[in-house]
């Protein structure tokens, strides 16, 4: 009589026991003594691949390198490549220097021709070649020639890309699929990885660059923001990227750390349908919306009201702004009401980003107290991507990154607002605006590019097809315990050879 | 037989929707597949075509389905990876967290009966409980309580982890967040169900011979719980693939983030893999259920010698009229001061104030008046909210007179996520004010038909019935005398016990683009907006969770509160004859 409960019960009791399920946690055995650990928020989709998203990871966390990495000033600086040559428009020399990969083999210049073979050829190209066709050869054991099929100014950039990152052959499968787990050259070896739940990474004891400060780093995904506060705050892990705005005042003032993103908020209007057609109506919801309101409401005080595409994650931009002349007078509140004759706004946000909704709805407020009607259609990324690039929304929120994996600016400014933009929402088709892109994506020199991309950025401010409302900051949550952590507005870098535990 | 023909249409039905999710869905699986690798990637037409034709999209999905019912379950779309290792790992994350969930369950539902077990057994009840507090634990959102344990627990405390799967400490608050409203529900039904029991003849001969208490109390609990534990399997089983907010919160990598993932991004191998298995669960958690109930029954089911379910026979407490009074009173004028504001006004100056004299219940993120809010969507939200039980309670009870050929429809459905629900509504009717309701209709049938089988099939097997039958009651009379009068209060209470579950799924699929969009106020949008601001700002929450509770109290207090109905003088009659 009792013992089918009773039975059920001691089940119960020895389920856990039995399961044994539980994710394999950090060894207890490897001695946890200067290791690192860090709460990650993406976690892997194609298990490292570095011609995925994941690729930022193997930058983040020091494993892999590429010829170049970006510098502070948004330059190029010397990597694997000690230094390099433009020979001519399409011909490039670099100088490999002295390194080993996590695997034992040496770094040589056929490494170089192996790996960027591979990206080239690889089934979906990874973006930043999108654009370019390269033909590596090397010279001898240290000097590769890289050729490109048209004029590349930005090569060196495009170079530093996590996405190009040099790894040993044995990395690079038959079928396609390339890991970066003991193959890279950084200070740091990825040992294990634990599907999409962690990852344990050791020094490499070889590197080029000196022996890293650190003894290992044990990674841990966590994508929900709550949680990686939780996790920094009760002492888990000692770095936590992307603290959400909302979850920041809950860290100590000392632990939070706030950098400028390279992320630009901005008001997409749709100039090929619906009310915003219109140039005038394009600019009476300029008028009437205020980014600066989203910054200490919204965004908690981590962000920057606007004053362009570019925020002051992009150094240069500021000094070099241009003012932007020529733009449609706004309709007044009658002349908006008569023009959109009763049609609605509709609002598109994502649910993505957690700040995105919030903003819609001030947003909402401004424009529907300069006289339009709003809705607002608010639903997670890939169920409204192909809605918004058939132009089904009047205005999206969207936040974008504007320094794309070349570290170039011409890139985003390509795809978004040139009429053959892969990635053009607004659906702009302004002819001066085409002009002055492509003539920023021929100019080599630094200063004069920047100049360039400044005055396609007028140009494209001046069609009213884009509100620039706030430049994001980050705000990356590091423990007292850790020195040396790299706080990079372009979120390449995060732990380097310096970082270390007190 | 005939179960299992129903249970193998009904698991090849679903697993040939899912399959055809991508094709139906309107969305190029390409674009969510190539988006969901890289976050930057342009879906250029060269890009697109390239994914399309790796995953050999182009020949549609019959060759994936064929692929796949040859025992191959492939690679996912998205990552490359074998599907079968990664969905079983997630999986034995699952039922592992449902384990510690079902021990939670139980602990909160013997709680919860404690006292009338007690008193029952002794012949000592006087009075039923209104179920005030079961009616409060029940209404808690496990987001909220997963949040706050965290927050407690984890942060403040440092008693448990604050996420990860580590080891068994990884479990303890997960399975609390998770356990503790599904054992409020089922605790209650339980204690619905006990003092018709204690009245019935055998406990007072019983008594009277001189049985302890124990064993009285032990019988007593057999006979309820037999029609309690088809309950566990949409309140406690489908918790494997329908707990993702606090897999999330506590970062667990379980099957619902992995089904969710793999759905959003309409990566088709691991989705349809973790569908089988949630199938497969369903089926398995059924036929256990199934035995259960015989054990505890014993040969009283098959032979027709059950006591027949008897009506509430004891007078509510005095106090249930009180709270329930109470609960009107405050909701009503809550929702009336509410009214009065107006729940739109964005203020960013005043965000995040706490409780003032022009704030009563404080600001949200945005300066909005939380108690406008909350007045504002109260009628939206109940309204919805009972309308979808309404029809779920239904369409449970039209499945469960179907008898065993829906039993296996009803353990299917039970395993699978509203997400998922939410996402074939989207593919059918694209994002709509009624496809939250539509979705939440789709699976929130299966508790009231899992109840209302387990109680038709215990009543059907009463003396009284067999006594009607031969004095040739026709069916419609069975049912209309005898059945519903028996089945339908316990199916209110646990309708009324769901509310509060109801308010939340059918925010939770806001993401889909399903229900209103905001900034349109709603209960459960007001939860989950400011789920964030939980610490920071903890009235931005209060407000609308106390709002629940009240309304859950409310429903279950008020109902309760009725004196005991007399059943049809047939009905009695008979008993007395028999």
């Amino acid at each position: 009589m009792r013992s089918p409960l009773h039975r059920l019960f001691a089940a119960l009791a020895l389920t856990p026991l039995l399961a044994g399920c539980f994710a394999a946690g950090g060894d207890a055995n490897t001695a946890t003594s200067g290791r690192l650990k860090v709460a990650l928020a993406v976690p892997p989709v194609q298990a490292l691949s570095p011609y995925s998203n994941d690729a930022t990871v193997l930058g983040k966390l020091s494993v892999a390198e590429g010829l170049t990495a970006l510098g502070k000033d948004g330059a190029a600086a010397p990597a694997l490549a000690k230094s390099w040559t433009r020979k001519d428009d399409t011909t490039w020399v670099f100088e490999l220097r002295q390194a080993k990969f996590q695997d034992g083999t040496e770094f040589t210049a056929e490494s170089v021709v192996n790996a960027l073979d591979h990206a080239g050829a690889a089934k979906s190209k990874p973006r930043v070649l999108s654009d370019v066709t390269l033909t590596v050869k090397a010279d001898d054991a240290d000097t590769v020639t890289i050729t490109t099929k048209t004029a590349d100014p930005v090569l060196p950039l495009r170079l530093a890309s996590p996405a190009l990152g040099i790894l040993a052959a044995k990395a690079y499968a038959a079928d396609g699929t390339v890991t970066p787990i003991g193959t890279g050259t950084g200070p740091f070896k990825i040992t294990k990885l634990t599907g999409k739940t962690g990852a344990t990474l050791d020094r490499f004891d070889d590197y080029w660059g000196g022996q890293a400060k650190a003894a290992g780093i044990d990674v841990s995904w966590i994508a929900d923001g709550a949680a990686r506060t939780n996790a920094l705050r009760s002492g888990e892990v000692d770095i936590a990227e992307w603290i959400p705005t909302a979850q920041a005042k809950l860290l100590d003032v000392n632990t939070r750390h706030d950098v400028p993103s390279v992320r630009t908020d901005s008001l997409i209007l749709n100039t090929a349908a619906g009310i915003f057609t219109d140039e005038s109506l394009r600019a009476s919801a300029r008028a009437a919306v205020d980014g600066s309101a989203l910054v200490n409401s919204v965004f908690g005080g981590y962000a920057d009201a606007a004053q362009g595409l570019f925020g002051p994650a992009v150094g240069w931009a500021s000094g070099q702004r241009v003012p932007v002349t020529g733009r449609a007078t706004a309709a007044t509140t009658d002349e908006i009401k008569a023009k959109t004759q009763g049609r609605t706004l509709r609002l598109a946000a994502y649910t993505n980003r957690a700040e995105l909704p919030e903003a819609a709805s001030v947003l909402q407020q401004q424009l529907e107290k300069a006289g339009f009607t709003v809705q607002q259609d608010v639903r997670e990324y890939t169920q409204m991507e192909a809605d918004l690039l058939a132009g089904k929304y009047d205005a999206l929120l969207l936040s974008r990154v504007t320094l794309l994996d070349t570290g170039d600016a011409v890139a985003y400014l390509t795809s978004d607002f040139m009429s053959t933009g892969v990635y053009n929402i607004a659906d702009l088709k302004d002819p001066t605006v085409d002009q002055a892109i492509a003539a920023a994506a021929a100019e080599a020199g630094t200063a004069e590019r920047q100049q360039k991309i400044m005055r396609a950025e007028a140009e494209i401010l001046r069609t009213g097809a884009v509100i620039p409302l706030v430049n994001e900051k980050v705000v990356q949550g590091v423990s007292t315990r850790v020195e040396g952590v790299l706080l990079d507005p372009r979120e390449r870098s995060l732990i380097t050879v310096d970082t270390r535990l007190k | 037989m005939r179960g299992l023909a129903g249970r193998v249409v009904a698991g090849a039905a679903l697993l040939a929707t899912v399959a055809m999710l991508p094709w139906l869905s309107g969305t190029d699986p390409a674009q969510t597949v190539l988006r969901a690798r890289s976050g930057d990637q342009d879906p250029t037409p060269e890009q697109l075509a390239a994914v399309r034709d790796e995953l050999g999209l182009d020949n549609g999905p019959f060759t994936h389905l064929a692929r796949w019912l040859s025992g191959d379950a492939g690679t996912s779309w998205v990552s490359g990876e074998p599907v079968l290792p990664a969905v079983s790992n997630a999986f034995a994350v699952s039922l592992t967290l449902m384990a510690g969930a079902l021990v939670v369950t139980i602990a909160v539902a013997a709680l919860l009966c404690a006292r009338t077990t007690y008193l029952g057994s002794r012949q000592l009840l006087r009075d039923s409980r209104a179920g005030t507090g079961a009616a409060f634990l029940a209404a808690l959102p496990k987001f909220l309580l997963a949040s706050l344990l965290a927050t407690v627990f984890a942060v403040w405390l440092g008693w448990f982890p604050s996420g990860g799967w580590q080891g068994p400490a990884s479990m303890v608050l997960p399975a609390f967040a998770l356990g503790v409203p599904s054992g409020a529900v089922i605790g209650a039904l339980l204690e619905q169900s006990l003092p018709a029991t204690f009245d019935e003849p055998w406990v007072r001969t019983w008594h009277a011979c001189g049985f302890t208490s124990g064993r009285i109390a032990w019988h007593a609990l057999r006979g309820a719980l037999a029609g309690v534990l088809p309950q566990f399997l949409p309140s406690v089983v489908g918790l494997v693939g329908g707990a993702v907010a606090v897999e999330k919160i506590f970062n667990i990598p379980g099957l619902g983030r992995l089904a969710l993932d793999a759905a959003l991004a309409q990566d088709l191998p691991p989705l349809q893999t973790a569908t089988l298995g949630l199938i497969l669960l369903g089926f398995a958690a059924g036929l256990l259920v199934q035995l259960l109930r015989r054990a505890l029954l014993g040969p009283a089911l098959r032979d027709g010698g059950l006591m027949a379910t008897r009506p509430p026979v004891l007078p509510p407490r005095r106090s249930a009229r009180w709270v329930a009074a109470f609960c009107a009173v405050t909701l009503i004028t809550l929702v009336v001061a509410g009214l009065l504001r107006d729940p739109l006004q964005v203020d960013t100056a005043s965000r995040l104030l706490s409780p003032s004299l022009a704030h009563p219940l404080g600001t949200d993120a945005l300066g909005r008046d939380v108690l406008a809010r909350l007045g504002h969507g109260a009628v939206r939200t109940t309204g919805v909210a009972v309308a979808v039980t309404a029809v779920c309670v239904v369409l449970g009870l039209l499945l469960a007179l179907t008898g065993k050929i829906s039993s296996g429809l009803t353990e299917m459905m039970s395993t699978l996520p509203a997400v998922l629900a939410g996402l074939l509504t989207t593919a059918v009717t694209g994002p709509s004010v009624w496809g939250a309701a539509a979705a939440v209709c789709l699976v929130g049938w299966t508790p009231y038909a899992a109840q209302a089988a387990a109680q038709f099939e215990q009543e059907r097997a009463t003396d009284h019935i067999t006594a009607s039958v031969a004095l040739g009651a026709s069916p419609a009379h069975l049912l209309r005398h005898h059945l519903l009068p028996a089945v339908l209060p316990p199916l209110l209470r646990n309708a009324l016990l769901r509310l509060p579950t109801t308010v939340l799924v059918l925010a939770s699929l806001g993401f889909l683009g399903l229900g209103e969009q905001p900034p349109t106020p709603e209960w459960g949008r007001l939860l989950s907006e400011n789920q964030q601001y939980l610490e920071l700002a903890p009235w931005t929450t209060l407000g609308p969770a106390c709002a629940l509770v009240l309304l859950s109290v409310l429903a279950v207090t008020g109902t309760a509160t009725r004196r005991p109905a007399r059943r049809s003088a047939a009905a009695s009659g008979l008993r007395s004859a028999t």
